[in-house]
């Protein structure tokens, strides 16, 4: 066990300050563990979770990954490229590139060639029960079939972290409650920490770690031991 | 999946623009390799078809402006003669007209003893005679364009003349041009005592030097005038130059805007695909990739717009040479440096159209492109 990702005293503002997203998080989190950040619209959790992985940029504080301070676009675009999966709650698939492209688009740059890349995203998609559907574009898939395809593309790489924003959010009960599965089990199987960003207590509860937020600030921060610890890496 | 898939995917989900950009790059290129086929063409149109006539040399008046401007005085034929080495040398006048107020055509004056007329090649009818009045010899090409035969009259220079031979060369120059005797021409032109140059010819057989230093022999018999073989002769004529700085600036104004013409097709490409940029970023592409993958769009488009433009500007050249205006006077010359020219030209064009869109590609925060949905 040992500190995945840092955030200190992490302040985001917009519109030249006038709007203060997130002030003063802290926020430490395992390389095994599962983290639900919760709290309403607007409270500015997905901001957390853009600024966790380096898709915005922090007004304030300091974000670390595996204790090195990361700065700049070069060097976070390096740290998610191998070290963390991002599922959107929209799936945001490349809508030109077959299911089988849109993995192999996040392994361009990390696995060698053509070949390789093909054969580990027809596994991916095998794995995750799309092997039948590798040829069809996003718009021919169904909501889950896409959330799947979405978590099949942020695993591609094996990250150490998978962050999932409001990840059943445009999905039915039941769906919601497979891809939640997914995301359980990738925990599982491969030993990557989670944070899910949700206002859906349900989802929450699933995850090892609760951490509410609320005007930007952090409210409570409390652990269960909802999701199984990982097993050894397969 | 490769590097180019998604370049060319984003090319091919906005057909109309890529074609429409693609057409542009197309068209400057074609306009380059037209202009510079084209003003090279002239160049070696008349070099070849002076070079067949059999001459090894030509003397002309040094940074002559154009062709039928060289002047050289009648006087300095007896001294080239007298160079060791010299077989023969004749003068020669020329002058560009219009044949029966129609097709443009090189007018040649050749003296009556000149050797010019010993290896003419005549498929019809004989050399002129003496006391034939205003007699010409039309090159096939013309002859047939003009529907003119032996016994027929053409009218060149505001004057009928005779047609008394037909003769086949093997330069498009000459198959155009007519040959008629120097005195009246040099009567029509008022240039009675000069010519436009001189062709020499050396004694055979020729060994590897004698060129060179026979050449060394005439400048110093012929002080202040040029020297030199027929390509040097048609590179020393400075209205070549003045067509090749046209052409030249021409090609450039509008590489220019062909590079802009990518700007602008990328630009649009870039704010209607933040979005998938935006992923791509979160993905963990690099900004160094993100930027790649634009410029490859434009080296694409480059590269398809050269390739094109390239066949489109030899059909061009290919018909403006076959115009009444040019037909006998340009034959298009296209070489592989103005081919690698045109396409250094697009692949330094497209680049440099596809760098700031993008570089501002690379400066979007994924956060905010992923916004933009």
């Amino acid at each position: 066990m040992s500190l995945l990702v840092e955030l200190s005293n992490v302040g985001r503002d917009f519109d030249g300050g006038r709007i203060v997203a997130v002030d003063g998080v802290s926020l430490a989190i395992e390389d095994d563990e599962t983290v639900a950040i919760v709290g309403r619209s607007g409270s500015g959790k997905s901001t957390i979770l853009n600024l966790v992985c380096g898709l915005d940029r922090p007004t304030r504080g300091e974000v670390r990954f595996e204790g090195r301070a990361v700065n700049g676009r070069a060097a976070w675009a390096a740290v998610r490229a191998s070290r963390i999966g991002i599922v959107f709650q929209n799936f945001f698939l490349l809508q030109s590139l077959s299911a089988r492209e849109n993995i192999e688009v996040a392994l361009l740059g990390n696995l060698g060639g053509a070949r390789q890349r093909r054969v580990r995203a027809l596994e991916l998609l095998a794995h995750f029960g799309l092997a039948e559907r590798a040829t069809l574009l996003p718009a021919e898939l169904s909501g889950g079939e896409r959330q799947r395809l979405a978590i099949a593309r942020a695993l591609a790489n094996r990250p150490k972290l998978l962050v999932a924003d409001e990840p059943t959010g445009s999905l039915d009960v039941q769906t919601s409650q497979s891809v939640m599965g997914i995301i359980g089990n990738a925990h599982r199987e491969f030993g990557t920490a989670v944070i899910v960003v949700t206002h859906d207590e349900d989802v929450a509860a699933l995850c090892g770690r609760r951490v509410e937020i609320s005007d930007g600030r952090i409210r409570s921060d409390s652990r269960t031991a909802a999701m199984p610890k990982p097993s050894a890496n397969p | 999946m490769t590097e180019l898939t998604l370049p060319l995917r984003g090319l091919l989900a906005r057909p109309l623009r890529t074609l429409l950009t693609v057409l542009g790059i197309a068209l400057a290129v074609a306009g380059f390799v037209a202009l510079t086929g084209l003003t090279a063409g002239v160049q070696h149109s008349f070099a070849s078809g002076i070079d067949e006539n059999g001459a090894d040399l030509v003397v002309s008046q040094r940074a002559a402006f154009n062709l039928v401007s060289s002047t050289v005085p009648k006087a300095l034929g007896s001294g080239l003669s007298a160079v060791p080495n010299v077989e023969a040398v004749s003068g020669v006048l020329l002058n560009i007209t219009t044949a029966d107020d129609n097709a443009n055509i090189v007018m040649a004056g050749w003296p009556s003893d000149s050797f010019l007329w010993k290896d003419m090649h005549l498929v019809a009818g004989r050399i002129p005679a003496p006391g034939d009045q205003w007699p010409v010899i039309l090159g096939e090409s013309i002859a047939t364009a003009l529907d003119k035969r032996v016994g027929d009259t053409v009218e060149l220079q505001f004057q009928p003349y005779q047609i008394v031979g037909i003769a086949s060369f093997s330069s498009v120059l000459n198959q155009n041009s007519a040959i008629v005797p120097l005195e009246g021409l040099q009567q029509l032109l008022s240039r009675e005592d000069v010519f436009t140059l001189y062709e020499v010819r050396l004694k055979r057989p020729l060994e590897k030097n004698d060129i060179a230093v026979a050449r060394t022999r005439l400048i110093a018999a012929a002080p202040g005038f040029a020297v030199g073989d027929t390509e040097q002769f048609a590179n020393s004529i400075r209205i070549f130059d003045l067509l090749k700085a046209i052409a030249q600036t021409i090609s450039l104004v509008v590489m220019a805007m062909a590079s802009v013409a990518v700007a602008n097709t990328l630009l649009m490409a870039v704010n209607e695909r933040t979005f998938e940029i935006g992923v791509l970023a979160a993905l963990g592409w690099s900004p160094r990739r993100i930027l790649r993958l634009i410029l490859i769009e434009g080296v694409i488009m480059s590269a398809a717009g050269g390739v094109i433009g390239i066949v489109l500007g030899v059909l061009t050249m290919q018909m403006a040479a076959k115009t009444n205006f040019a037909a006998g006077l340009i034959v298009p010359y296209l070489s592989g440096w103005s081919i690698a020219q045109a396409l250094i030209f697009v692949f330094i064009a497209g680049p440099l159209g596809a760098l700031y869109p993008a570089w501002r590609a690379t400066r979007l925060l994924p956060a905010d492109a992923l916004r933009r949905i």
